[in-house]
């Protein structure tokens, strides 16, 4: 009990800050606001590590931490129920990490109206909490749009060339997709029968009596969509490179790190296992379209001279992984999709947050104008490169893990095995576009703008806060990467007990196929 | 061997490395390398194989690009990772069909299993395989990235390109040819062959004194590769084993020259060094001699078992790799007669003075093992099971002393022509090359190694990169301006028009009416 509470406050910590940043606090950089923010920041973060090592693997229902408050809308049969299992904790830790590191880089930043930045910015870090931690699926929807709404509001007022227009357009995407998804929850409760709106409601219910397969197709159709819009599926991907473009930092760190997955989580967690039928209609659209996303876009990216047009880009790219993950149906393939989603996250939020902090030094995201990096800051340079790694998928961070398991699933059956031939193609393209990043930027003779940044406003090097935001984010990547049995046994768990007790066919390799990561322990 | 000369070599970098600003990098790098070697080497199944694989790329593109402030150094250090990402996507995707097929990568229970169910082996996941080792042993087409990267520190140079990396390929073969097929060995045997030839013409066209050391490389591991493609990987480590050592030896030799020269690497700028650096001198010729297969040498004992085996296994092969001997020992002769003979031919030659011990001892220490690691062929209990074997296997054919003599004769012709010939030319010292002046379309050609960077440029810039540049053009305007904002823009289109019909006058709404009317009269009469 003790512990549900503490999965409660992780998402009324921030918002509590929130409102008391928007409508209290009137100065962020005196000592007592930037106290209340960090703390208001590290809570989560501790608590969900708590949480973590409190987890229990086999819980009665699939979930731990259950907590269950009454809402009015009982006759409806929603309830503020909250809880985790295997999938949503990653994810959950996920929001809290990048939340952290968000926050606090926020904090000591110099943007104008600080206090509302920060207000908001907390109020979305509370949503995506929230987000993860719902087992019921009216306050999963709730949650998700009390942190979209916020992301608007900072694209418009704090975001950069032609905000108000990419605004505007990122909304009214964003809106479809979600609603489209609403659609796809409400009729999934309407036809299933269920006693309350909630996932394990639903399991039981979907359980008893599975829904037609007409209905299942359609409705899958509506998640497929719905979801994949705020995934950037490709094609409907075209608002997230603006949008991340125009984005400020913490906007574009908390969005494309964290709220995105939902998308993802959605299908990983209610699409697949509940509509079993509906996945093998669609299932090659999963693959044909994640293709799209990973080759078309993938080149795409190449021809990026921005560097956060780049990066936005990228992480339509990468998504793509994740999206032939899901489509070969099996606990592997949906394992893999899982920790891509949280290494993806942490890596791209990584690489918003450096982007920014090398904009500062060049005051352009023109790759072709940048240079030299090196020698006036070779920590951030460090980081930069290593982040870029990491995002292009090389052993020791979380990211080659994901996609390693993602190929070995695609590799399991010979009917999907020809995606393999192509995806796999997708770590050279990353690998040019990444690396010629790191070399336009960081290699060659420091250019003007960089040196005089330095010799005018003193921007040498990181400072202290830039290192710990960026250090939090790596540190996880490489935590994951050289030990991915953090988040996988429990994920792998939850991933069998959903999976196998619907009607999704399985094979006996897949229980080998786990064991390819504890081949890695032996080192 | 790893470590030998790994030691040896980060001893010597004390010296190289002593007044650059990143040592701690440099010797970062260093160590982050070995540590990836040495996984791959302990490494036990084929999945902690390609992590460290993949680290030692990462680690080598972090040592190619040490001086960051080069241009040359960026564009090599990727080229260096993205060529090895190329065979590493090969070598992955046959990874994970190698795990479907066998249900494991355990190399030990690999070998198991193909042993009992040789129908499981096919040669498509075997081509898959070798796309790693064509990458990281830069073999033909993607050899590319191995001259370009002597953009880094020599020590570099010699730890990576020399004895440790690029053999790795070479160890990786070994440790899987037993699920490798007949044809897959057969390939890998010629293009080995075509390698060793092919980069020994591009040596002479060379004159910067770490490119032609690189190009010998690729050619001895041309070498290993033919005579691994004939069934024969013990012959193969045994010939990675002393290749290491003695080209470790030469590049950390090169080094010590170019430190000597300030930092000068073309060779016609050097000249009479043997007099100014004698203790260099004389380990880089003992290295010589032992890349040459002068008899007494180690690389006299592996280069014999290879001609040995490959004249029991292929006649074609082992006269392209005899004559791949001579011209080993010509253009090593080009590099040793001007380097280190004649007179200095510029002002850094001149004032040019031997280094210090830190960087000599490593260098005595390597020409020892360069000279007598191969006496081990007469003693072989010190090495490892396969090569005794293979060298048993040898020794135990019916017609093995004729054999013998024969390559005996011609591997010592190889060396001695190439040699006198190489002195016949460059004999005197010189600033610039005769045979370039004599042949100046031949040299062009060699020296663009086939124009096959050029080709890759092409494509890239040709193809790829227009292609590319069309998608995002596709993507902005196409897909997200006309698609996406095409729905905005018709739905702004309605509301204009609806707008339009509620002006405000009743009479206007009346006329509205009735046009509405008649057209469900009209619908009513079955007029539509």
């Amino acid at each position: 009990m003790m512990y549900s509470h503490l999965l409660f406050s992780t998402i009324w910590i921030p918002f509590i800050c929130g409102l008391v940043f928007l409508v209290l606090v009137k100065d962020v950089k005196t000592l007592g606001a930037r106290l209340l923010g960090l703390s208001g920041a590290s809570l989560p973060f501790i608590f969900a590590w708590i949480l973590y090592f409190n987890y229990d693997s086999n819980p009665a229902n699939g979930y731990n931490f259950e907590l269950i408050l009454p809402t009015g809308l009982e006759s409806l049969g929603v309830y503020l129920h909250l809880g985790l299992n295997g999938i949503s904790l990653p994810l959950f830790i996920l929001s809290a990490t990048v939340g952290l590191s968000a926050v606090a880089y926020a904090l000591f930043s110099n943007a104008e109206r600080l206090n509302l930045y920060v207000g908001l910015l907390f109020i979305m870090f509370s949503g995506l909490m929230g987000t993860f931690a719902s087992v019921d699926l009216f306050f999963f929807y709730f949650f998700h749009e009390f942190a979209l709404i916020p992301t608007f509001i900072m694209i418009m007022i704090w975001g950069g060339v032609a905000r108000h227009a990419i605004a505007l357009e990122m909304t009214i995407y964003l809106t479809l997709g979600a609603l489209l998804s609403l659609m796809g929850l409400i009729a999934l409760y309407q036809q299933s029968g269920a006693e309350a709106f909630n996932m394990i409601a639903l399991k039981t219910a979907l359980l008893e009596q599975p829904i037609s397969d007409v209905l299942q197709d359609n409705i899958f159709a509506l998640f497929l969509f719905g979801f994949g819009i705020l995934v950037s599926l490709f094609p409907f991907h075209t608002w997230a490179p603006k949008g991340y473009g125009a984005a400020p930092t913490g906007a574009a760190m908390l969005h494309a790190g964290v709220l995105k997955k939902f998308g993802l989580y959605g299908l990983l967690q209610i699409a697949i296992p509940f509509l079993p039928s509906g996945s093998e209609t669609w299932g090659i659209w999963l693959l044909l379209l994640g293709l799209g996303n990973i080759l078309v876009i993938g080149l795409v990216t190449l021809a990026q001279k921005d560097l956060k047009q780049m990066i936005g880009y990228s992480s339509v790219m990468h998504m793509g992984y994740a999206f032939i993950g899901l489509g070969t149906f099996s606990i592997l393939g949906a394992g893999g999709a899982l920790l891509l989603l949280v290494a993806h996250g942490l890596s791209v939020a990584l690489l918003f947050l450096l982007s920014t902090c090398i904009y500062k030094r060049f005051s352009t995201f023109n790759m072709n104008e940048m240079g030299g990096l090196g020698q006036i800051a070779p920590n951030l340079s460090v980081f930069f490169a290593l982040a870029i790694l990491a995002s292009i998928g090389l052993p020791g961070f979380a990211n080659f893990w994901g996609e390693f398991v993602i190929f070995a699933a695609l590799a399991e059956s010979e009917s999907t095995r020809w995606v393999l031939y192509l995806a796999a193609l997708g770590i050279i393209i990353s690998a040019v576009y990444g690396l010629r990043a790191v070399g336009n930027i960081v290699f060659g003779a420091a250019k003007e703008s960089v040196v005089n940044a330095k010799a005018s406003s003193g921007i040498g090097d990181m400072n202290q806060i830039e290192k710990f935001s960026a250090t939090v984010l790596l540190g996880s990547l490489l935590l994951i990467g050289v030990y991915p049995k953090v988040f996988s046994d429990y994920s792998n768990k939850t991933l069998q007990n959903l999976y196998s007790d619907t009607s999704i066919s399985l094979n006996d390799g897949n229980v080998d196929g786990l064991n390819l990561e504890e081949q890695k322990e032996h080192e | 061997m790893v470590s030998i000369v790994a030691l040896c070599i980060v001893t010597f970098s004390i010296g190289y490395m002593e007044d650059d600003a990143a040592k701690g990098r440099f010797f970062a790098g260093v160590a982050f390398f070995m540590f990836s070697m040495t996984g791959i080497i302990l490494a036990d199944n084929l999945i902690m194989i390609f992590l460290f694989w993949e680290l030692v790329g990462f680690s080598s593109y972090l040592l190619i690009g040490h001086y960051f402030q080069k241009d040359e150094a960026k564009s090599a250090s990727q080229k260096a990772f993205i060529v090895n990402r190329v065979g590493d996507f090969g070598f992955l995707i046959g990874i994970i069909l190698t795990y479907w097929q066998f249900g494991t990568t355990d190399l030990a229970l690999l070998s198991v299993k193909a042993g009992l169910e040789p129908t499981l082996i096919s040669s498509f996941v075997g081509f898959l395989l070798i796309c790693g080792f064509i990458g990281k042993s830069a073999q033909f087409p993607l050899h590319v990235w191995l001259p370009d990267a002597m953009a880094g520190p020599t020590p570099v140079s010699a730890l990576i390109h020399a004895a440790t990396m690029v053999a790795a390929g070479i160890y990786l073969l070994i440790r899987i040819d037993f699920i490798l097929t007949t044809e897959v060995l057969t390939f890998i045997a010629y293009s080995g062959t075509f390698v060793a030839l092919f980069a020994g013409f591009c040596a002479f066209a060379q004159d910067d004194i770490k490119r032609i050391l690189a190009y010998s490389t690729l050619s001895q591991l041309g070498y290993m590769a033919a005579i691994l493609g004939m069934g024969f990987s013990g012959i193969a480590l045994f010939h990675l084993i002393t290749h290491a050592f003695f080209k470790a030896l030469l590049f950390l030799g090169a080094g010590a020259v170019i430190h000597a020269c300030h930092h000068e690497q073309s060779i016609f700028k050097m000249g009479g060094l043997i007099k100014k650096m004698p203790i260099t001198a004389i380990t880089f010729i003992i290295g010589t001699l032992a890349l040459c297969g002068v008899y007494g040498f180690s690389g006299f004992y592996s280069k014999d078992a290879i001609l040995i085996a490959a004249n029991d296994h292929n006649m074609t092969l082992f006269y392209c790799l005899v004559f791949g001997a001579l011209m080993t020992a010509g253009y090593m002769g080009r590099l040793v007669w001007i380097v280190f003979f004649g007179k200095a031919n510029s002002e850094a030659a001149s004032s040019a003075h031997e280094v210090k011990p830190v960087m000599t001892v490593p260098l005595i220490i390597l020409s020892g093992f360069a000279v007598f690691v191969g006496l081990n062929a007469y003693w072989p209990f010190g090495l490892g099971a396969s090569i005794v074997s293979d060298l048993d296997h040898l020794h135990h054919l019916s017609n093995y002393k004729e054999i013998h003599k024969w390559v005996l004769i011609l591997g010592s012709l190889a060396w001695v022509i190439g040699l006198s010939l190489s002195l016949l030319f460059y004999g005197r010292g010189s600033s610039d090359d005769h045979l370039q002046l004599k042949f100046p379309k031949v040299f062009a050609f060699l020296k663009g190694r086939l124009w096959i960077d050029e080709i890759y440029e092409s494509y890239v810039n040709t193809i790829q990169k227009p292609f590319a540049e069309f998608l995002s053009f596709a993507d902005e305007v196409i897909l997200r301006g006309i698609i996406v904002r095409g729905g905005a823009g018709l739905v702004g289109i309605l509301g204009i028009g609806f707008r339009l019909l509620q002006v405000g006058k009743l009479n206007n709404y009346f006329l509205w009416f009735f046009v509405g009317l008649l057209l469900f009269w009209l619908y009513g009469i079955d007029l539509f």
